[in-house]
């Protein structure tokens, strides 16, 4: 057993930090990008596929140069550190696991994604629909050799800019079941579409369509099963993404603990907050690490995969949750100023939660994926 | 012991219910609990009606125009009010600056400044703390020369809440620098349309103008705008603590919030089933709830041994540390609650009259943007560090 990153994964790393930094030091603060048009930046997000972030996410069976548990870590802990809003987890992550766990695909279609020429979206969630993977109510309508999708999805990342959408619809069986539903391709053009940024500065939209003509990439058990995938490839990517965050707010309060004084000396050398920053310092090393047990059985069977997951993303939930908290908390009102970095990390650590399934979701599934 | 409210106070009860039904308007409680932006005259229109009423100043004696309730009364008014969705009693004229007046003020402060306070005529600010000075409050810089009939103030206040909305600032500043910090400071009323004086908005992490810089070069203040003796002021700002702090733990406000709470886990739905029935997101609730009647009875323990004449410095630490506590976690359970809705956020829904269709519910929308502001609670007024400091330091004696 080791944990160290291979020269050329340390060497990834290093590349991307800098293309990252070097970009999103420009602005005054991450919101600065994605209120324009597209919600990101279109040349930005070239520059990130030609430095191979994003064939970084995919395997070499499919044209890629990664794609493993480790690459995934690797890219989102930085899309973590640095605020990223460009669709690395909405047409990198999440259309790219669902177009892989589809039959036929044919990888000219993730070469469009990995080279940056086309953006995809993926949609999934409806407005009421909490994290229930299966509960879907958009229907598709099979008619001779044709299917037709009626319905609305909400909180599509990305959704308003991106050139398809895949999304899941149901053809038969209520609305919770497992079987009768697939994954199909919609274009954006046929939807009505309502673009919003986010609280925590990212852009999402809600899409309604109706009879809107769609591909079908798969659908029944197998359209299950790549849900299953893209949902899992999303949390885990969101569980490495909060890592990063969640480090940046610690160095950025110790950096300030040390500065700040009140009472004559830096309120660092309170014993009290002191103590605070070390049960901070813990959950970190102990989210990362979970993080890093998911990231060495990302190819593992699917139980253990899932589960460990789960473990992660439950616990990128709650330390998440505490790290955003005592971070603003040991500033003092400082971090209340919309100026003051800090609360667009805090907001990100929070709002992962609320993205593919919050800590109490992947509690019950962790439990279920471990048989008890 | 006894629990139960009396016939007369449940009375009273409803002479507040018939009385908010009929003169709050529908307007601004729609505002309030749409959490949208308030304006001056929100404000201000509530407050003139308490005040023609005669309840505006709920915790004055009656020789100066207050209720003279019981604290038990005050209690269920504070309840009433939040329930009915009216905006806050704007505090800083009526329960910082009234109450220091009376105790420390001289009569003509008394005969000028209470009736103004009382008929809404004056808009108070606080003006305590400064860029280096928020814990350490003692180690204040804003500083005021001795000139003559008047002092010459330079400085910088910080973080005053509503002072764009203000024409008066009551401020610490510094009269001696050549003793202890705290014999130093000075309590003075300052107006805001002084020479020399700006006030720059700053905006919160939810995007949000409350909070503001007020920058003071050169302010000329009249002598007689001195509150007390000079070098005293650090005596009046801390009788504040020791002065009854009833309402520090917000128990009507964490009260409504968690029936908003439970309303909101019935409507929402995790796998086909209400969450309110959900065992693990209920058994959060119900754990608030048992947090949040434990400490209205703590806070009630609280006020009563202060009707009895004791100053429950202690208490009041504790109560705000709790409340502060009670009202995060609800605020965490609310947007937690709604799961993938926290995520939009749309500005322009906080406007007045903003009718358009909302995404997800309606009461989805300030959720996560109130559990963000809601970090503030735990850091005005005396951190909940610094109310730690001081329990320990007035209680164990070690
Ligand atoms: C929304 C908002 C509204 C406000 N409104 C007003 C207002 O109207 N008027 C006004 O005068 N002020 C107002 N304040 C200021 C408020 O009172 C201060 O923010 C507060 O006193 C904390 O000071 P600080 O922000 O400078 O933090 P600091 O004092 O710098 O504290 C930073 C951190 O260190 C901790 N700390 C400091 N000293 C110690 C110690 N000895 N032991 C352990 N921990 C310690 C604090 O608890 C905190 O966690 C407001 C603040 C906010 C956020």
């Amino acid at each position: 057993m080791h944990f160290n990153l291979s020269e050329e994964r340390k060497m990834l790393k290093e590349s991307c930090d800098r293309l990252l930094n070097d970009h999103y030091t420009q602005y005054k603060n991450h919101h600065e990008v994605s209120s324009s048009e597209t919600g990101f930046n279109k040349k930005f997000w070239q520059e990130c596929s030609e430095i191979g972030m994003l064939s970084a996410l995919i395997s070499p069976n499919f044209n890629g140069l990664g794609g493993t548990g480790e690459d995934i870590m690797i890219v989102f802990e930085l899309i973590g550190k640095h605020l990223v809003v460009e669709p690395f987890l909405s047409s990198g992550i999440l259309s790219i696991t669902s177009l892989i766990n589809s039959k036929d695909i044919e990888t000219s279609v993730l070469d469009e994604i990995s080279s940056a020429s086309k953006i995809y979206a993926f949609g999934h969630s409806e407005v009421d629909t909490r994290y229930d993977e299966t509960y879907i109510k958009t229907k598709a309508n099979y008619k001779n050799d044709a299917v037709f999708l009626t319905g609305q999805k909400s909180f599509v990342l990305n959704g308003d800019f991106a050139d398809k959408i895949i999304c899941t619809a149901r053809f038969s069986g209520n609305d919770f079941d497992q079987n009768g539903f697939g994954l199909y391709e919609i274009d954006k053009t046929h939807c009505d579409i309502r673009s919003y940024n986010t609280i925590d500065g990212y852009r999402a939209a809600e899409l309604k369509f109706s009879e809107i003509p769609a591909k079908e990439l798969c659908k029944n058990s197998d359209a299950y099963n790549a849900l299953l995938e893209t949902l899992y490839a999303g949390a885990f990517a969101l569980s490495a993404e909060s890592i990063g965050a969640m480090q940046v707010c610690f160095n950025m309060t110790l950096e300030y603990l040390k500065t700040r004084e009140q009472f004559g000396k830096p309120i660092g050398s309170f014993q009290a907050l002191q103590h605070r920053m070390v049960d901070v310092m813990i959950e970190i090393e102990q989210a990362k690490s979970a993080v890093m047990l998911a990231a060495g059985t990302y190819e593992a069977d699917k139980d253990t995969k899932y589960k460990n997951i789960s473990a992660a993303k439950n616990l990128v939930g709650r330390s998440g949750k505490l790290v955003a908290e005592e971070c603003i908390q040991l500033h003092g009102g400082i971090a209340m100023t919309w100026e003051y970095n800090l609360h667009n990390y805090a907001k990100r650590l929070i709002m992962i939660d609320h993205l593919m399934g919050d800590s109490d979701h992947h509690l019950e599934k962790f439990k279920l994926y471990s048989n008890y | 012991m006894d629990f139960n409210f009396t016939q007369n106070e449940n009375d009273f009860r409803q002479e507040i219910k018939d009385w908010l039904s009929e003169n709050l308007s529908q307007r601004i409680s729609n505002k309030v609990k749409k959490f949208q932006r308030l304006d001056k005259n929100d404000y201000e229109e509530f407050m003139k009606a308490l005040s023609a009423k005669g309840w505006l100043a709920v915790n004055w004696p009656k020789e100066h125009g207050g209720t003279g309730w019981s604290n038990t009364q005050k209690h269920i008014f504070e309840e009433e009010i939040v329930k009915a969705g009216a905006p806050r009693i704007v505090p800083f004229g009526l329960n910082m600056l009234g109450p220091v007046l009376m105790e420390f003020g001289n009569e003509e402060q008394k005969k000028y400044y209470l009736p103004r306070i009382l008929n809404c005529d004056d808009w108070w600010a606080q003006g305590y703390s400064e860029p280096g000075s928020g814990s350490d409050l003692a180690s204040l810089k804003t500083k005021a020369v001795d000139n003559g009939d008047h002092y010459i103030v330079n400085g910088q206040k910080t973080w005053t809440t509503l002072g764009q909305f203000a024409n008066k600032i009551f401020c610490l500043v510094k009269t001696d620098s050549n003793c202890k910090p705290q014999n130093g400071i000075s309590f003075l009323l300052i107006d805001i349309d002084s020479h020399g004086i700006e006030v720059r908005p700053i905006i919160t992490l939810d995007g949000e103008h409350e909070v503001n810089e007020v920058w003071l070069k050169d302010v000329k203040v009249p002598k007689e705008n001195l509150l007390g003796e000079e070098n005293k002021g650090w005596t009046y700002a801390k009788y504040l603590l020791t002065h009854e702090r009833t309402g520090i733990a917000g128990v009507p406000n964490s009260k409504s919030a968690i029936n908003h709470l439970k309303v909101i886990a019935n409507k929402t739905y995790k796998n086909g089933i209400p969450l309110i029935q959900d065992p693990l997101f209920s058994s959060q609730i119900a754990e608030l709830e048992i947090d949040l009647k434990a400490m209205e009875i703590f806070n009630l323990r609280a006020i009563s041994s202060a009707e009895s004449g004791k100053a429950p410095v202690m208490e009041s630490s504790l109560l705000k540390i709790k409340g502060s506590i009670i009202r995060q976690k609800t605020s965490d359970l609310l947007r937690k609650a709604i799961g993938p809705q926290a995520l939009p956020y749309i500005s322009e829904q906080f406007d007045e009259g903003w009718n358009q269709e909302t995404i997800g519910p309606e009461y989805a929308g300030p959720l996560a943007k109130q559990y963000f502001i809601y970090r503030k609670i735990s850091i005005y007024g005396g951190s909940n560090e610094i109310q730690k400091n001081i329990v320990a330091k007035s209680e164990f004696r070690m």
